[in-house]
C-alpha cells in the first residue's frame, strides 16, 4: 500500500517541537489527473529510452509502496527535522 | 541420540556426504556446547528476517555548532524496489556510472545487481553491521549500519 500520511517534526532553538501531518493520500489524489495527462508522454519517453513502460511503471508503484515505514532523522543542537512516513 | 547427529547419519547412509565428511561434522557437532545450539536456533529464529535497515551518524565538530546526529531508517522493501529500478537503467547508462565510479575509486560494476540476485543479498545484509570511528582533533564521526 502507497504511503497515506507523512509527519514532518521540526525543532527549533528553543528545543520547542512542530509536528505537521502531511496527508499524502490527498497529494495521490490531485496527481492522479496529472499522471493520467502525462501518461502518453512519459509512455513515448521510455520506449525511446528502450525501456519496458510496463515494467518501470510496476517498479515506480513498487517503490512508491515500499517508503511506508520509512524515517529520516537530522539533528543538530540548534535544530532538527525528522520525517517518518506511514 | 541427538537430533544433529542422527541428520548427519542419515546423510551418510544416503551417500550425501563422505564418511570423512560425517566424522567432522560429528566431531564439530560434539564440540560446540549443548547450551550454545539450543540458544544459537531460537535467537536466529526469533531474528527472521530483518525489515529495515538502519544507518546512524554521529559526528561533533569541536567548537563549533555541537553535535549532529542523522538517523535514517530504510524499509528492506525499499532496498529491493531499489535494485529493481536498477535493472532498469539502460546498459549504456549503466557503463557511464561504472566508468565514474571507477574514476572517484570504487571499483564496483552496477550491472552486477540483479533482481535475481537480490534476495541472497537481502539474506547477507541480515548479518551486516559497519561500524566506522573517526577521531581527530576537531572532528569526532561515528557511523554505523545496520538491519532490524
Amino acid at each position: 500500500m502507497i504511503p497515506l500520511v507523512a509527519v514532518i517534526s521540526l525543532r527549533g532553538r528553543q528545543s520547542r517541537t512542530v509536528r505537521l501531518w502531511v496527508p499524502l493520500f490527498l497529494l495521490w489524489v490531485l496527481m492522479v489527473p496529472l499522471a493520467v495527462l502525462l501518461s502518453p508522454v512519459i509512455f513515448v519517453g521510455l520506449l525511446v529510452c528502450r525501456v519496458n513502460p510496463l515494467r518501470a511503471f510496476s517498479v515506480a508503484w513498487q517503490v512508491l509502496c515500499a517508503l511506508n515505514d520509512a524515517e529520516f532523522e537530522f539533528d543538530q543542537r540548534s535544530a532538527g527535522i525528522s520525517i517518518c512516513v506511514f | 541420540m541427538n537430533e544433529n547427529r542422527r541428520q548427519i547419519l542419515q546423510m551418510l547412509s544416503e551417500g550425501k556426504i563422505s564418511a570423512d565428511e560425517a566424522e567432522r561434522l560429528i566431531t564439530a557437532v560434539e564440540e560446540r556446547p549443548a547450551g550454545l545450539s539450543s540458544a544459537g536456533t531460537s535467537e536466529s529464529a526469533s531474528k527472521g528476517r530483518p525489515k529495515y535497515l538502519r544507518v546512524q551518524v554521529d559526528a561533533e565538530d569541536i567548537g563549533k555548532e555541537g553535535p549532529t546526529k542523522v538517523n535514517v531508517r530504510v524499509p528492506m522493501q525499499l532496498l529491493r524496489a531499489g535494485v529493481k529500478l536498477a535493472g532498469l537503467i539502460p546498459a549504456q547508462a549503466l557503463q557511464r556510472a561504472n566508468v565514474a565510479m571507477h574514476e572517484k575509486g570504487i571499483p564496483f560494476d552496477l550491472s552486477q545487481i540483479k533482481p535475481e540476485n537480490l534476495e541472497d543479498l537481502i539474506e547477507q545484509l541480515n548479518d551486516l553491521s559497519v561500524d566506522v570511528d573517526q577521531k581527530d582533533e576537531a572532528t569526532k564521526v561515528r557511523v554505523k549500519v545496520f538491519c532490524e
